[in-house]
């Protein structure tokens, strides 16, 4: 495997248990993304993308394998340096959102930086200008009960950037959207990879948007990857 | 984290549910209050104690008894059974015992004036006091009359608020309190020198006709009593005298040797005195004595002691009395801790609902960086504001509920004559714990519920419903 990758997983694999019922989500996956791309990922209902995602995102622990980003052994943090990681290096966005519904739009986007340690002032101030990024500066004092499906998912990309990571993971970000607003909001990602850099995770059903903007595909089917398609070659 | 930012998320949270912050909050804060409450009144009672005993100079006095005590009949000549439980006391609590073959010294006139003579000793009288009706027009009261020299009555011993103790042994007169004034319907006790006040005594009355009168009565009546009525003049009223007080203010009414001598009396409560010789030298049944300060009491003592008399000072159960203290502390602690439980578990209930309802958002905080420890302080100020707040209002809750209580106690014990005075005391240390406490209580309280924010596991709190 190549020492350049910047994402890399080997033979990651997730079991749930219930009870005696053991239920592999995931099984033996090994790939690597480099650096500043943009990866697609799809499979049917249940095949494992969330859980693949939320592992890329230290949300989860691995049942076995290794997860490595920029050489560092993710898999092995403890749960402090865990947390840590999710703060700094990652951004995660997800389908239903998940916004504070008792927080404002800017306040939103602010809340990751309060567990930074950031100054209150200083937390105002980049959230603002992140709401300037994703075009809701006129909205940032509204709750998200107050905004559309992509306006919330809006405020959410923003709230991910905010710790200025350097991967962004989506889990279905486009699934509560219709087609024009799931549009507009892979276009935001695609942007943020093509001109700030950042590595793009992105769980999609929608075959054609990825194909319009991803460098790759990969399908998952039953835990483990089935299929890999590269896209567009890095430059 | 910041602490501000703590303090500002636990604040804004509560905030929004301002309900139910309200009422878990109300719990705590009746929860201190009537701790508070307890505890002041507690303390009330301590600090009135130990002050009194201050004030009328109670760790100055030693109370001396016959070595055997008013036990042998014909020892004690002076009608006073008061003087023979003390004795009984002394005895229990030591001092040394004389040889048994040695017979024990009386204590009478010439000890009495030893005793006076030892260095350190300011005032040395005895106890005599013997039960007695006094009378003031139509009102009439049981009472014990304590004998008192005039020398010692003059010597600062009491404190009068009008007039003066009498200047002789032999005169009619005698010093009363305000307190038992005011039971006699006497209103301003600065009008009532000069009264002519009745005190009558009852004695044994043997003779044969009384005899004969108790075989054949019905209705019991006739007891062999007969009741003897004295004329005396009010020449002092003194101010705050009572159970509390030292031996000679333990009675309400003074009267000099000389008058007592002329009058025939009959302590109810000694037997002894039934069987004792008339006549004879007078032996007392207890004799106290003032020290100049409570350090001479030790020496005192041991000097009084070593002239073969018992010896019993207030000073020796000044430790025995803060025991007594405290666990009378102990036990309202236990009373008001009740009111903590509940308000605990209120707070509890509350964290619990609190992190159920935001379980989705703690799901939030962990996948945007916030490790354990930050959702568990998150949450922890919060129980701990709610702490803060229940320790701050109950504190004045409880305050105040003191202060309506003080007040119907002062107005009741006005009735029965009694001076005015605070039954609660708010020490500085009392007030700070009670707000410490309620914190680390609510802390304790929100240990389980936070634990268990911090242990969310964000995959599952996250996952779309
Ligand atoms: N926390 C969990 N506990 C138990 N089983 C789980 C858990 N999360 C996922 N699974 C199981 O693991 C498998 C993979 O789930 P995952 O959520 O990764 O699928 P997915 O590809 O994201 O599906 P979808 O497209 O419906 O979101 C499923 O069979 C699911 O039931
Ligand atoms: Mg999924």
């Amino acid at each position: 495997m190549d020492v350049d990758e910047f994402i890399e997983t080997k033979d990651l694999a997730k079991v749930y248990t219930f009870g005696t019922v053991e239920v592999a989500a995931l099984r033996a996956v090994t790939l690597s993304v480099a650096r500043g791309r943009l990866v697609g990922v799809t499979g049917a209902s249940g095949s494992g993308k969330s859980t693949l995602v939320n592992l890329l995102g230290g949300l989860d622990r691995p049942s076995s394998g290794s997860i490595r980003v920029d050489g560092r052994l993710v898999s092995d943090l403890s749960k402090k340096e865990l947390a840590l990681y999710r703060r700094n290096t990652v951004g995660m966005i997800f389908q239903s959102f998940n916004l504070v519904n008792a927080y404002t739009a800017v306040e939103n986007v602010a809340f990751p930086l309060l567990f930074a340690g950031v100054a209150k002032s200083e937390r105002l101030r980049r959230a603002e200008e992140l709401l300037v990024t994703v075009g809701l500066e006129a909205r940032k004092d509204h709750r998200p009960t107050e905004l559309s499906g992509g306006e919330q998912q809006r405020v959410a990309i923003a709230r991910a950037l905010v710790n200025r990571p350097q991967i962004l993971l989506a889990d279905e970000p486009t699934g509560n959207l219709d087609s024009k607003t799931s549009r507009q909001i892979v276009e935001i990602l695609a942007n943020l990879n093509k001109h700030q850099g950042l590595t793009v995770v992105m769980i999609s059903h929608e075959k054609d948007l990825l194909r319009e903007f991803a460098d790759e595909l990969i399908g998952l089917h039953d835990g483990a990857v089935v299929d890999r398609e590269v896209l567009r070659q890095p430059l | 984290m910041r602490i501000s930012d703590y303090i500002g998320q636990a604040c804004g949270n509560l905030w929004k549910k301002k309900l139910r912050t309200f009422l878990t909050t109300s719990g705590v804060v009746i929860g201190v209050g009537a701790l508070v409450c307890m505890l002041a009144f507690g303390q009330g009672i301590q600090r009135n104690v130990t002050d009194q005993f201050k004030k009328l100079d109670l760790f100055n006095y030693v109370n001396v008894f016959a070595a055997g005590g008013p036990d042998r009949p014909g020892e004690s000549s002076d009608p006073d059974d008061d003087g023979g439980r003390r004795a009984e006391h002394g005895r229990r609590r030591g001092g040394p015992v004389p040889d048994a073959n040695q017979p024990s010294p009386r204590l009478d006139a010439q000890a009495l004036e030893r005793i006076g003579e030892i260095d350190g000793v300011e005032a040395a009288f005895p106890e005599m006091r013997f039960p007695a009706q006094i009378r003031l027009g139509a009102k009439e009261l049981f009472t014990l009359v304590q004998v008192l020299p005039a020398d010692v009555g003059r010597s600062g011993l009491i404190t009068l608020r009008s007039g003066a103790c009498y200047a002789s042994n032999e005169p009619n007169e005698l010093v009363i309190s305000d307190s038992l004034l005011h039971r006699l319907g006497v209103k301003d006790p600065e009008t009532a020198l000069g009264t002519k006040i009745e005190v009558a005594t009852l004695t044994l009355d043997f003779s044969f006709t009384r005899l004969l009168q108790m075989v054949f009565s019905s209705g019991g009546q006739a007891l062999p009593f007969a009741r003897e009525n004295y004329a005396f003049t009010v020449v002092g009223v003194a101010g705050r005298m009572g159970f509390m007080g030292p031996l000679p203010m333990q009675s309400d009414v003074l009267i000099p040797p000389g008058a007592a001598a002329k009058m025939r009396k009959l302590s109810l409560t000694s037997v002894w005195d039934l069987f004792a010789p008339s006549g004879g030298t007078a032996s007392y049944s207890a004799v106290t004595v003032k020290v100049k300060s409570p350090q001479q009491v030790e020496p005192v003592k041991k000097e009084i002691e070593s002239q073969g008399f018992r010896t019993f000072a207030l000073m020796d159960q000044l430790e025995q009395m803060r025991i007594g203290f405290l666990i009378m502390d102990m036990f309202l602690i236990a009373v008001g801790m009740i009111g903590i439980t509940v308000a605990s578990l209120g707070i509890v209930n509350t964290m619990v609902m609190s992190i159920l309802e935001r379980y989705r958002e703690i799901g939030i905080m962990k996948a945007v960086g916030a490790t354990d420890g930050d959702v568990q302080r998150i949450f922890l100020f919060e129980s701990g504001t709610i702490g803060l707040l229940g320790g701050l209002f109950g504190l004045s809750l409880g305050w105040a509920v003191s202060m309506v209580i003080n007040e119907v106690i002062n107005i009741l014990m006005a009735r029965q004559g009694a001076p005015r005075m605070d039954y609660f005391s708010f020490p500085w240390w009392l007030c700070l714990g009670a707000i410490l406490f309620s914190i680390l209580v609510s802390l304790l309280a929100g240990v389980y519920p936070t634990r268990r924010a911090a242990r969310v596991d964000p995959v599952v709190a996250l996952r779309h419903d």
